[in-house]
């Protein structure tokens, strides 16, 4: 419990006139202002018959003084040095940082897994598959097997968790995939989504060709197309 | 001890008896021996809240030494738990209680033995409504969101400050107390509580410790009744805190309550309100409140009048 009227309005610090700490951002004063004009403004149901218009009036004008103080940053730390002095408020070395408003996001930040590196990544990988002899050379025969596959993406330098990560494939089924595990693979329609997800992470195009390219030289394929 | 509840506030039809009737009902389901006194003298309508349309005792068989105990004058209601003293059926001039018979109403209510005891003001700042709200340290306040309403609570406010700081003196002391403040601060100041307190501190320092102390023990709450969705919700908290800077009284916002019409529907088949329409924002508000209520129980009772 804070006394019983320590002071009177006028007595106030415009601190305390606004209800706010020493340390307020300048985003709490002018919020504090604005809450304090609902309840002190003329019209207002809430301090209604509580004061005659000119006390009304000093009231307002206390607000408007306070509010210019403390929303200028030279005039607040003039106001704040005069309070340090009475020992009103802590000194600046006591003060706690003063908080600010914090980003949400902060586009400036390099490291993590931001969007916009992500993006750079894939155009990186495209480059170097189109650049890659090797990969051409693999990409341009008639057949493509798992060990193909496994070739392009250690040209790539891609490690197969990497890939498990981002398309969701179990480990177990894309190795399978690279080693040529044929007893091993999952049925044919999940096998051919499979190895569009793996060729589109490792941005090898076009996914959906080399892809049925891959099925055709699977054993069997005859038979299951027929 | 009992826990006592004065219910007041300035305005008339702010729902201060209705109040009274649904915190009563909640307290005494929550298995609280629960007692409502209507001291809304001379226009008491309490009873017919609680379903006690024609109570045979009632307050005035107490002043009028037809019984020598107040507990003698409870009435059960049909709700378990829940008591009445009725203040119907009294004579015409019950409102203009001497002194005497409000200092023996006092200490016969602090004697009463019961866990909840809600005191039905009425409305205005008549004396005897003030002395009744200063029985207890924790009082609420009823209040509606119209400038009416809460031009009286701030009303009321001051006159309970005026109230005690005069308790604090003689009769004679007080008039010339409030010369003085007249001279010091020119003509009208004595209205004005604080202009009295700042000369209280200067001119009698032991008796502003006091006041001081006093005031401070009090834990008075705001209720807002009847507000309509469209009202600021902010407007409760924004009352306690001018409250606080501009009146030095310390006020907890205690809850809204909502309005609803089926509330005047409720009081005019003479049913309650919490059993016929219990799923209604309204029922859900009081029913908060009474919560709030149960838990904040204090030190209280101090009754400068022995």
């Amino acid at each position: 419990m804070h006394g019983f009227m320590k002071k009177d309005f006028s007595k106030l610090n415009y601190y305390e006139m606004l209800d706010i700490s020493p340390d307020a951002a300048f985003f709490e004063i002018r919020h504090a202002y604005n809450a304090a004009l609902q309840i002190y403004e003329a019209d207002s149901v809430v301090s209604f018959s509580l004061f005659s218009p000119e006390e009304r009036k000093k009231i307002l004008s206390l607000l408007e003084e306070a509010y210019l103080t403390l929303i200028n940053a030279q005039e607040r730390k003039k106001y704040d040095e005069e309070l340090m002095q009475e020992g009103v408020i802590a000194s600046e070395k006591d003060k706690k940082i003063t908080r600010r408003p914090v980003c949400i996001y902060d586009i400036k930040r390099q490291t993590g897994t931001s969007m916009l590196p992500k993006k750079n990544e894939k155009v990186i990988l495209r480059e170097s598959v189109v650049q890659n002899k090797k990969i051409n050379e693999i990409l341009s025969g008639p057949h493509i097997s798992g060990a193909d596959f496994k070739e392009i993406r250690n040209e790539l330098g891609v490690p197969l968790e990497k890939i498990a990560q981002e398309t969701r494939v179990r480990l177990d089924y894309l190795s399978c995939i690279e080693e040529d595990k044929i007893d091993r693979l999952p049925v044919a329609a999940f096998l051919k989504g499979f190895v569009k997800s793996y060729l589109k992470c490792l941005c090898v195009e076009p996914a959906d060709e080399i892809c049925a390219r891959y099925m055709r030289g699977l054993p069997g394929a005859e038979k299951q197309a027929g | 001890m009992a826990q006592i509840w004065p219910i007041g506030g300035g305005k008339g039809g702010s729902g201060k008896s209705f109040l009274a009737s649904c915190l009563g009902r909640l307290l005494a389901g929550l298995g609280k021996k629960t007692l409502l006194v209507d001291l809304d003298l001379g226009s008491a309508n309490l009873h017919t809240l609680v379903d006690v349309p024609y109570p045979e005792k009632s307050f005035s068989d107490f002043i009028r030494k037809k019984v020598p105990l107040l507990a003698d004058v409870v009435l059960e209601t049909p709700v378990p738990n829940l008591y009445i003293i009725s203040g119907a059926h009294d004579n015409l001039d019950v409102a203009n209680l001497p002194y005497e018979q409000k200092i023996k109403t006092l200490k016969a209510i602090a004697k009463l033995d019961y866990d909840w005891i809600m005191l039905d003001l009425g409305a205005g700042t008549s004396f005897n409504t003030l002395d009744f709200f200063l029985v207890s340290q924790s009082s609420i306040f009823v209040t509606t969101p119209e400038p009416t309403s809460i031009e009286n609570i701030y009303r009321l406010v001051r006159a309970i400050y005026f109230r005690r700081i005069r308790q604090y003196f003689t009769v004679t002391e007080f008039g010339r107390l409030q010369d003085e403040v007249a001279q010091c601060f020119g003509e009208g100041a004595f209205n004005k509580p604080d202009l009295i307190m700042e000369f209280i501190r200067t001119n009698h320092p032991e008796k502003c410790s006091l006041l001081e102390e006093d005031f401070s023990s009090f834990r008075f709450k705001l209720v807002l009744n009847q507000l309509r969705k469209h009202n600021n919700i902010a407007l409760g908290p924004q009352v306690c805190n001018i409250i606080e800077k501009h009146l030095g009284f310390h006020v907890d916002f205690a809850g809204n309550v909502a309005f609803d019409d089926r509330v005047h529907d409720a009081i005019c088949q003479r049913v309650s309100f919490l059993e016929r329409y219990p799923y209604t924002r309204t029922a859900y508000d009081l029913r908060e409140l009474s919560k709030s209520l149960a838990q904040s129980a204090g030190q209280q009772m101090v009754i400068p009048y022995s």
